[in-house]
């Protein structure tokens, strides 16, 4: 049965390929060699891994050396065969050549029954968000922190001759304050095209939503709630802001990196982001202005701050089918529990943990500081555990459908067209 | 009687030692052919019929025609239809009109030409991906051409934010890095075409319009016909510049067929939408090639029947 699984998986991976007229590249990764199969640690480990400017290759191994020298296991590094591990790991799993350790993503009903359930280990117990992303109790993921996604960078300087004193706390006074800042000569906010449009507009909105609608996703998968409905009052905002021109319509086209970089020249008065930017700005060095971060506003009457939207950062999963399992088990215990490693990893890629002792710049001690007062950490995008939406492939959608608003769309048709997708996907 | 069967059996061994040579030249191709194409797009068809995430663990499921229901519609993909469609036909005039102009030019041997031929064949030699990279490079609200337009005091142009200007924009730059190819094809067609033809329309007096009519255009039309097929294949699988151009968007104003198969369906572990999409890319390819071959055909025939 196994041999008749993986032939067709296998097959199915061909013909997906193939049959595009080779539009795309086919996956392959390597074999699991040497694996361990008397239990103990040893032999060979594969680990797919996200490989960004800051997480190269050499990031991942020098985090894994000291494992290796200190358990003799041979940790084998991969990036992503596809776009993304996202992409990957599926083709990977079909072909039946899946890696031991799976790092960035997480576990959906697709991927659960091919991952190792990691709830009996003593040492998952107290890791960072692991029973939000519990599914039915099981924990299949563990990480080392989280990565704060409702953050509103500023620039402090644009405040001040904008005459802002205080940072917003309301839509109103958020709105308000992008009219100085466009008087005084700045962009008032920096959005980006590609991934980000979507993205930015989630991010300003998780406290907001998630306090008119907790865990707004399985409301959604239980057709309580309109997603269209839920999002119809951030829709009607950007367009405000996009017919007051306090949005460009032509950052549709710009892409992320330079809208990064008009924030860090220091045009810009306000620019969402997540955590991850803390890195961005650590690595552009001395900036002509102060940089500033508050958590986004939410509607009047509601309490300030909102929840935060988190997701556990450096997440790992464990391939059940794995020929080396307490090698795999051994590497994942390391990454997520010691000491040097998780140190490691939090100050490579603006990652947050409570009481952290890793010493944090200023702009990263108010992250910590918005993180530690938020009065929730909340799902984003999909959901993530019990709590998710009842559709894959969310946020490319949800973007396609943000950038329709700086194309003419009104917030009534984007709202429309975000319940008719998901009725269509449910 | 020993040497009668000796000699009966020489010319059947012969035959049979030519027929296993034979085979033993085609069966490799053969079954690399069968193994590659023919057996993964028979895979392809069968998986269009049924729902199946592509996972070990799940049976796909026998559904009939219901992905082929949702691909005609769903309006995401009767969209990246519309848009596939646009791009096919508007990028392989563009890129036909552009190569054989090109070719007539550079047709001559000649050191600046032979310069010219490496210069126009050079964006081909690049990676879709980085073509797409180094046009956004250029087109980007805060790129190349709008900085220098806002340099000289005109407003800038939304080349990848508005929907319209945005898929114009990428037929441009797809032909720009297409049209190397079938440059190189119609230089070779125009190499065949028998000087001594030209010559004699000269004398009778044919201008370089009439010529190119009468003598050029017809010589060159098996050319032709395999360049707008060719372009028009290549086009209809218009993928890589997508991501890195415009990543579908704004708003999702071009997406093609081939980039719903590839990012959204299939990261979307919905393998027999996919493939369905898919084999309805062939047929489109299928269609282009014989419609494109019938009318190449037809006019023959027509100019036989003529002459």
């Amino acid at each position: 049965m196994s041999v008749l699984r993986w032939g067709r998986g296998h097959i199915a991976l061909a013909a997906g390929t193939v049959s595009l007229l080779a539009l795309a590249g086919c996956g392959n990764g390597g074999s699991s060699g040497g694996g361990n199969a008397d239990g103990e640690v040893g032999g060979e480990v594969r680990m797919l891994v996200n490989l960004t400017d800051n997480l190269d290759q050499s990031y991942w191994e020098d985090l894994v050396a000291p494992f290796e020298e200190a358990t003799g296991v041979d940790v084998k590094i991969e990036g992503p065969t596809g776009a993304s591990v996202a992409e990957t790991f599926p083709q990977q799993l079909a072909a039946g050549n899946a890696p031991d350790v799976i790092q960035s993503i997480f576990p959906d009903d697709d991927t659960m029954p091919q991952l190792l359930d990691l709830s009996d280990l003593p040492w998952v117990e107290g890791t960072p968000m692991v029973d939000d992303y519990a599914i039915d109790g099981a924990r299949y993921v563990v990480g080392i922190g989280s990565q704060t996604q409702s953050l509103v960078f500023y620039n402090k300087t644009a405040f001040e001759e904008a005459g802002i004193t205080e940072t917003p706390t309301t839509w109103d006074e958020f709105t308000e304050d992008l009219g100085r800042l466009k008087d005084a000569g700045y962009t008032p906010m920096q959005t980006a095209g590609q991934f980000e449009t979507g993205l930015q507009l989630q991010q300003l909105f998780h406290p907001t939503l998630n306090t008119s609608h907790p865990q707004w996703q399985s409301a959604v998968a239980d057709e309580e709630l309109s997603a269209g409905e839920a999002y119809l009052p951030m829709f009607q905002h950007y367009a405000d802001w996009l017919d007051a021109g306090y949005i460009a319509q032509d950052d549709v086209g710009l892409d992320p990196s330079s809208a990064d970089g008009n924030f860090i020249g220091g045009q810009v008065g306000v620019y969402p982001q997540g955590s991850w930017f803390v890195a961005t700005l650590e690595d552009a060095g001395e900036l002509p202005f102060e940089v500033g971060v508050f958590s986004p506003p939410v509607d009047a009457g509601q309490d300030y701050p909102g929840p935060q939207g988190a997701t556990m950062a450096d997440p790992y999963m464990i391939n059940a089918a794995t020929g080396n399992m307490a090698s795999a088990q051994a590497l994942v215990e390391y990454l997520v529990t010691d000491e040097t490693a998780i140190e490691t990893q939090l100050s490579a890629d603006g990652v947050f943990r409570q009481d952290s002792g890793v010493q944090q710049t200023p702009i990263g001690e108010q992250v910590q500081q918005i993180l530690d007062e938020a009065p929730e950490l909340v799902a984003v995008g999909e959901g993530f555990g019990d709590t998710r939406l009842p559709v894959t492939g969310f946020n490319p959608k949800f973007t396609e459908i943000v950038q329709g608003l700086y194309t003419g769309q009104s917030p009534q048709q984007a709202a429309d067209a975000l319940d008719d997708w998901i009725s269509e996907n449910r | 009687m020993a040497r009668i069967m000796t000699k009966r059996t020489a010319p059947r061994r012969r035959v049979w030692r030519e027929a296993t040579v034979r085979a033993g030249m085609v069966v490799p191709a053969l079954v690399l052919y069968v193994g590659l194409l023919v057996v993964p797009v028979g895979y392809a068809v069968y998986y269009s019929f049924t729902d199946y995430n592509g996972f070990p663990n799940q049976v796909p499921e026998f559904i009939g025609w219901d992905n082929y229901k949702r691909v005609f519609q769903s309006s995401d993909i009767t969209d990246s239809m519309v848009v596939t469609g646009t791009v096919a036909l508007a990028g392989a005039v563009l890129v036909n009109l552009a190569a054989l102009g090109l070719a007539l030019l550079l047709q001559q041997t000649n050191r600046f030409n032979t310069f010219g031929r490496v210069v126009m064949f050079y964006p081909h030699v690049l990676s879709a991906l980085v073509v797409g990279f180094l046009w956004q490079a250029m087109l980007g609200p805060q790129g190349v051409v709008n900085t220098m337009m806002d340099k000289v005091g005109h407003s800038s142009l939304p080349f990848l934010s508005n929907p319209t200007w945005a898929l114009w924009s990428m037929i441009f730059v797809i032909a720009w890095s297409l049209f190397g190819v079938q440059l190189v094809l119609y230089l070779a067609g125009l190499q065949t075409i028998p000087a001594d033809l030209i010559e004699a329309a000269r004398i009778d007096g044919a201008g370089r319009w009439q010529t190119f009519r009468a003598v050029t255009w017809p010589a060159l039309a098996p050319t032709v016909t395999v360049a707008i097929i060719t372009s028009g294949i290549s086009l209809l699988k218009t993928y890589d510049v997508v991501v890195s151009l415009t990543g579908g968007g704004p708003a999702g104003s071009t997406q093609t067929l081939a980039y719903s198969i590839l990012a959204v369906s299939f990261p979307g572990r919905k393998i027999g939408l996919a493939s369905a999409e898919a084999v309805v890319l062939i047929i489109a390819a299928a269609v282009l090639a014989f419609t494109v071959l019938a009318l190449r055909r037809r006019a023959e025939e027509g100019a036989e029947s003529i002459g």
